[in-house]
């Protein structure tokens, strides 16, 4: 049942993207904020507690990106969700690089592909699909220390040797339940 | 065919963007290079995109920034061109780059090789090792350019920091092993040693210094300082 409804509520999404995409309907780009602004706000505030304008600016970034590019999403090459979510790393990135004590000038825009960029292939998309249902599926089993450690690297934007800190854990523990985590979502498998 | 890869820590750093931004200049250069890692880096974004949906969502109205959001509508261009943003080229696309020696920029490196390498600003250290400064990031670490002639050997050098090393052209072993194009090479501070370049073609390596490198060679130890002074952490 709960499958169910993230089957539909995905498909309204893509169908909201491409009213976006095709007339520019701000009604669906409606929808798309009220459902990934939240996330995305989240996303941020795990990074800079409290960082309210800083959640606010970014979100609303992201969406002006959405309103903008659109029509370059192709769905079958790259799962909306991903998209989104490479927009609001590359976003928060770019901010805090401008905006914190740890200023730089390298610009993240040279440094991180679009997921849009990449061509159709249709062998590639069918992969692509595979590896998405292997991701959430897998994600709904995983045990919760491998989930920490998953959710700070990726939203609170901690390194490894950061999550270590954290957590007062050796840095060996969390490597190796990133890489537990990462093999039983069948994304890492050792060469 | 490159051998070296960076490991998966470093890959799922990136794709969650948390990493330094000049680490992640090396890791996107070496994924530009190697179509593995680029595999394995778009499966970790798609964990990202899986783990900020999966997230509770907060109660709080944002009614108020949904507004601003559509005021703003009103001032930014529709759409999009097909190439957005800074319309930074790929490397198939910059064939017009590309010098006598068929040397092609990737695309990490274009905000600060913007031509060829030729036109970098090249020091010369020794008559077969030149090193061009890209950038030094505000009191952390250099990146740079190092560029050996076919056959010769870099000088002996200790790390005081950590070393990414990227081959970019060329190749070059150590006593470890042997590093080709796009290879990835991570060095800790305890690690001493000696480079030399294949006999078939000059070396262009990008290098990420956390500190700066010593050399440890009897003459070459007159270099220190001069290294030294282009680091940023010495100003």
């Amino acid at each position: 049942m709960e499958q169910a409804t993230k089957v539909t509520s995905e498909h309204s999404l893509l169908q909201d993207m491409s009213a976006v995409a095709q007339h520019q309907s701000q009604e669906a780009l409606g929808r798309l904020f009220d459902h990934y602004a939240p996330k995305i706000r989240l996303f941020c505030l795990a990074a800079q507690p409290g960082a309210n304008l800083m959640a606010d600016d970014i979100a609303q970034e992201v969406m002006i990106r959405v309103w903008q590019k659109a029509h370059l999403f192709k769905p079958e090459a790259a799962s909306l969700n991903t998209w989104i979510f490479t927009l609001a790393r590359n976003a928060r990135i770019d901010y805090l690089r401008k905006n914190s004590r740890h200023q730089s000038d390298i610009d993240p825009e040279y440094l991180w592909r679009n997921v849009i960029d990449d061509k159709a292939d249709p062998f590639k998309d069918a992969q692509h699909h595979r590896n998405k249902t292997q991701i959430e599926q897998g994600l709904e089993q995983l045990p919760s220390e491998q989930r920490q450690v998953l959710y700070k690297v990726y939203l609170e934007g901690k390194t490894h040797k950061e999550a270590a800190e954290d957590l007062a854990l050796p840095l060996g523990t969390i490597k190796s339940r990133v890489r537990l985590a990462l093999n039983k979502l069948s994304i890492y498998i050792k060469r | 065919m490159l051998t070296h890869h960076p490991s998966i820590e470093m890959l799922t750093d990136y794709a969650a963007g948390s990493l330094t931004l000049p680490h992640a200049m090396c890791i996107a250069t070496h994924v530009e290079l190697c179509p593995d890692c680029q595999q394995q880096v778009n499966k970790l974004e798609l964990l990202g995109g899986q783990l900020l949906t999966d997230e509770k969502q907060e109660q709080r109205s944002l009614e108020g920034l949904k507004n601003a959001l559509f005021a703003r509508l009103q001032e930014v261009p529709e759409k999009a061109p097909m190439t957005v943003g800074k319309n930074i080229q790929t490397t198939s696309q910059q064939a017009q780059h590309t010098n006598n020696l068929g040397y092609r920029v990737p695309r990490s490196l274009k905000q600060f090789v913007t031509q060829a390498y030729d036109d970098l600003t090249w020091m010369r250290l020794s008559p077969s090792f030149k090193i061009a400064t890209l950038h030094n990031e505000k009191g952390g670490p250099q990146i740079s350019l190092t560029r050996v002639k076919a056959g010769a050997h870099m000088p002996t050098h200790t790390h005081t920091g950590d070393e990414i090393t990227l081959v970019l052209e060329g190749a070059f072993s150590d006593e470890s092993g042997m590093y080709r194009k796009g290879d990835f090479v991570c060095r800790d501070a305890s690690h001493k040693h000696k480079p030399i370049v294949t006999k078939d073609a000059e070396c262009i390596c990008l290098t990420v210094l956390d500190a700066p490198i010593e050399f440890t060679g009897w003459f070459t130890r007159l270099l220190n300082p001069l290294i030294r002074r282009h680091h940023p952490l010495s100003s």
